[in-house]
């Protein structure tokens, strides 16, 4: 399955028309995807059943979402957490557990309208004091939240108007807030949960969801129980009620041959973090199908750090990004299930905003761009040298988020990169080493895979307030991009509420994000689920594409 | 003095001759002639671990190919005689050629392996020499500590001392030469005890023969043999311990061409590309058996010495 050379279709300027057109692609995949709504023609779906979930993604260290705040938690956190609003397959936010909201004029103030009648699974009321708590919860350093928390920064205070009504105000106007609200790192969880203490409630967090959890066998599975009670699907879920199986068994299989192999022999019924070869392989094989789900928010990229030598000259970092050849890597490793991007957002956004002649590979052009930027010697090796110093690249590769097939792509670009001088040193490093590496500003190329509902994760990415940590330590912005009308810009997109304004602002943004080649764009970030076909009405989330198994039943 | 403790020394000599009649007479060794006959896996074993140390020595004699090149539209291709520098044992998932890989990374795979087995040993010489020639208490010391040490098994010793030191190519040859060192240093301090009761050292002691030149003159030549034949079988076990760190991620770095790290890259891809990891896993397996054939055969004529 050899990728098409056709151009791709996305918006790229962003007259309507394109966009129309691009949506209903993207609406179009998705549905091809089983991305649409619940149970499939074959009957009314049967409730009861256990499935099994194989789970790629390392086991989180706590099932709280709000603290730190990754992807893992994410997926296991959708199933029984929820958040106040949602997203459909549109890029419409949608009510969940706020039924309404309005906005005020300046665009400081939102008034939410929670849902009548809806429980956590301890009993307690979803209450506007509840929201508060939580809110609270996010922002509080000892939480040490690092998405909800960059999600929620421009709240500057919540007001429980009475046991329905909540008005988040803000302290600048915020056009993506009800984007961030959508996020599962921002779910409502129960105040009396939350009162146990950090510790007490990673092991079991207690929301509204569909499931509950009822066990933790930790470096094994996690078990998630029905709530029978539960009332509050979100806008676009496929039935109402209770979800119709019994329990999830969720795994943790790190490795993926054999994550594949128990989905292969019925041990397991969904696995996520499909590889590329096997996804091939089961679209060949019967009784096998995928879901393909690519995540919001940001492309997986090369981020170049501008920080320090020898990418803060901004020719040696386009040198770099002209001598790179990674178009016929993407081809042969991905097996044409990842498309070549060239854009700073994800191909779900509305907004993104392509520009292939930037990416050209064009190794005469970086010889004399590294000549130019003064790399005019060589070593014995064969490596640039400038004052006797080698043009040599830490790239510190997390093996936790990089995939294998990816990971043989940063070999590739090692290798075609020393034909224009540089070397490249790859450091396979497990998530702590490979934070410690990031924080100690050791680097020089990164890939940090970031997801968020919305183009707003450019400000989050691009910010140079993004150099500064978060409370828990991370920090997003590792291009180290700091330049003031780029700040201006985003300032202002948020600001403003105006769709077709918001959406022009963030293509000058992405324009100086590609411009200044601080960035080498690769595909989307790549969310493929295999599952046997007893599986029914499974979809993910059009919020950050986890699967939620509410409408999922199993057929025998 | 000196000259009667050659005598004794001498008189020991007798006995080995007499037990060479002895094995002669009922049949079995078939004299000293027979013992050192090459045999044909001996001679297939010799040629193959000749051959790998010429490609450890000089790669590029046996493939010219760089196996690091890169040839995206080659990626995957099985074994062929296509283009066989390249595809003769097919490519990996960047289009390298597995078979100059293979050759290629003989050389780190062999080192590892060679200088782990020489760590080992000379800590497991010099520790079993120490407790067998030390008095009691030192001895009944050194035998609990490698008690302890035999209970974790040795990849676990190794992995224990790679978390402290931290992974790459030296710590692990450091951490497989380490945890090999109590299974030699017991085998030798039995050697020393069995050598040390022996009448042509009561002889020597009596005598009395300095202990150094004991140690020079008798103990030493004496434990050579099986240190010798030890080495060699546990050069192969080296390779395979060091090819499994690797296997972990925590030896060599990709893409650099180890045998280990080849065969974990290769892994994920197993149902589709075998040839990844088969290849390099036949050149870890032939280059153990290689190197054990060998082993028994200088065990088995050490022995008859």
């Amino acid at each position: 399955m050899p990728l098409s050379s056709k151009p791709r279709t996305r918006a790229r300027a962003i007259p309507l028309a394109f966009v129309a057109t691009a949506t209903a692609t993207a609406l179009l995949l998705t549905g091809c995807t089983g991305g649409s709504t619940a149970p499939s023609a074959s009957g009314t779906p049967t409730a009861g059943g256990t499935l099994t979930y194989a789970s790629g993604d390392g086991e989180p260290t706590c099932l709280d979402p709000h603290v730190g705040g990754n992807y893992p938690q994410a997926l296991l956190g959708g199933q029984f957490l929820e958040s106040l609003v949602s997203r459909d397959s549109s890029g419409e936010i949608i009510p969940w557990l706020a039924s309404s909201w309005e906005v005020t004029d300046d665009g400081l103030s939102y008034t939410f309208t929670l849902r009548d009648g809806v429980s956590f699974t301890d009993g307690t009321p979803l209450d506007a004091e509840a929201v508060k708590a939580n809110v609270a919860h996010v922002q509080d350093p000892d939480t040490g939240s690092s998405t909800g928390y960059l999600a929620l920064q421009k709240v500057a205070n919540v007001e429980a108007l009475d046991a329905t009504t909540v008005r988040f105000d803000l302290s600048a106007p915020d056009s993506a807030l009800l984007e961030s609200l959508s996020q599962p790192w921002v779910a409502i969880e129960s105040p009396a949960g939350l009162e146990r203490g950090i510790e007490a409630n990673c092991e079991g967090p207690i929301g509204t969801g569909p499931f509950t959890v009822s066990e933790w066998i930790k470096q094994d599975r996690v078990i998630l129980t029905r709530n029978d009670a539960y009332v509050s699907p979100p806008a676009d879920a496929g039935h109402e009620g209770a979800a119709y199986l019994d329990e999830i068994v969720w795994r943790f299989i790190p490795d993926s041959a054999s994550r594949y192999a128990a989905l292969q022999a019925g041990e397991v019924d969904v696995i996520d973090n499909a590889q590329p070869d096997t996804i091939v392989a089961a679209t060949e094989q019967s009784g096998l199908a995928e879901l393909d789900a690519p995540r919001p928010g940001s492309v997986n990229r090369l981020e170049l750090n501008s920080d320090k030598a020898p990418f803060d000259d901004e020719r040696v970092r386009e040198a770099f990004i002209r001598a790179a050849d990674v178009n016929d890597g993407i081809q042969s490793l991905f097996f044409g299930t990842a498309q070549r991007s060239y854009s700073p957002l994800s191909s779900v956004e509305t907004t993104a905003y392509s520009d292939e002649s930037l990416f050209g590979t064009d190794l005469d052009e970086a010889n004399s761009l590294l000549d130019a930027a003064g790399w005019t010697q060589r070593d014995s090796e064969g490596y640039r040298t400038k004052d006797g110093q080698r043009l040599s690249l830490q790239f510190p590769v997390s093996t936790n988020q990089s995939i294998p097939a990816e990971q043989s792509l940063f070999e590739q670009i090692q290798a075609t990169v020393k034909d224009a001088g540089f070397e490249v040193v790859l450091q396979p490093l497990d998530l702590s080493s490979w934070y410690g590496a990031l924080g100690a500003n050791e680097y020089d190329v990164v890939s940090a895979p970031y997801t968020k509902v919305g183009p707003d994760v450019l400000r989050i990415l691009y910010d140079s307030s993004g150099i500064t940590p978060a409370p828990s330590g991370y920090f997003a912005n590792h291009a180290q991009v700091n330049r003031p009308e780029l700040d201006a810009i985003l300032s202002q997109a948020s600001a403003t509420s105006d769709a077709d304004e918001r959406a022009d602002l963030y293509k000058q943004a992405q324009k100086i994000v590609l411009e200044g080649y601080y960035i080498l764009p690769l595909y989307d970030q790549q969310n493929h689920f295999l599952y046997r076909d007893r599986v029914q009405g499974l979809r993910a989330m059009p919020t950050v594409s986890t699967p939620t198994f509410y409408d999922v039943s199993l057929s025998e | 003095m000196t000259d009667l403790s050659f005598r004794a020394a001498e008189q020991q000599a007798p006995v080995v001759d007499e037990q060479r009649a002895d094995d002669r007479a009922s049949g079995r060794g078939a004299g000293s002639r027979r013992r050192f006959r090459i045999g044909a896996g001996e001679a297939l074993a010799g040629a193959y671990l000749i051959a790998a140390v010429v490609a450890a020595v000089a790669p590029g004699l046996l493939s010219p190919v760089d196996p690091l090149a890169i040839s995206p539209s080659q990626a995957f291709s099985p074994p062929s005689l296509a283009d066989p520098a390249v595809t003769l044992l097919g490519t990996d998932e960047s289009g390298r050629s597995i078979l100059s890989r293979i050759i290629h990374g003989a050389g780190p795979s062999l080192l590892i392996g060679a200088s782990a087995t020489a760590i080992g040993l000379l800590l497991g010489a010099a520790l079993g020499l120490f407790a067998g020639l030390s008095g009691r208490v030192v001895d009944f010391a050194v035998n609990r500590l490698l008690e302890v040490l035999f209970a974790l098994p040795g990849l676990l010793l190794a992995l224990f001392l790679i978390v402290i030191v931290g992974p790459g190519v030296v710590t692990t040859t450091l951490a497989v030469g380490l945890s090999t060192a109590p299974g030699y240093a017991r085998i030798i301090r039995g050697q020393v005890l069995a050598i040390r009761r022996s009448g042509y050292i009561e002889a020597a002691t009596v005598l009395g023969v300095s202990p150094v030149r004991r140690l020079i003159r008798h103990m030493l030549p004496n434990t050579a043999g099986p240190l010798l034949a030890l080495g060699t079988l546990g050069l192969g076990q080296a390779i395979v311990w060091a090819s499994a760190l690797s296997y972990l991620g925590l030896g060599a770095v990709p893409p650099s061409p180890e045998w280990g790290a080849m065969l974990a890259a290769g892994r994920i891809y197993l149902t589709t590309a075998w040839w990844m990891s088969v290849m390099p896993g036949l050149a870890i397996v032939l280059t153990a058996m290689s190197a054990t054939a060998l082993g028994r055969g200088v065990q088995r004529r050490v022995r008859a010495l």
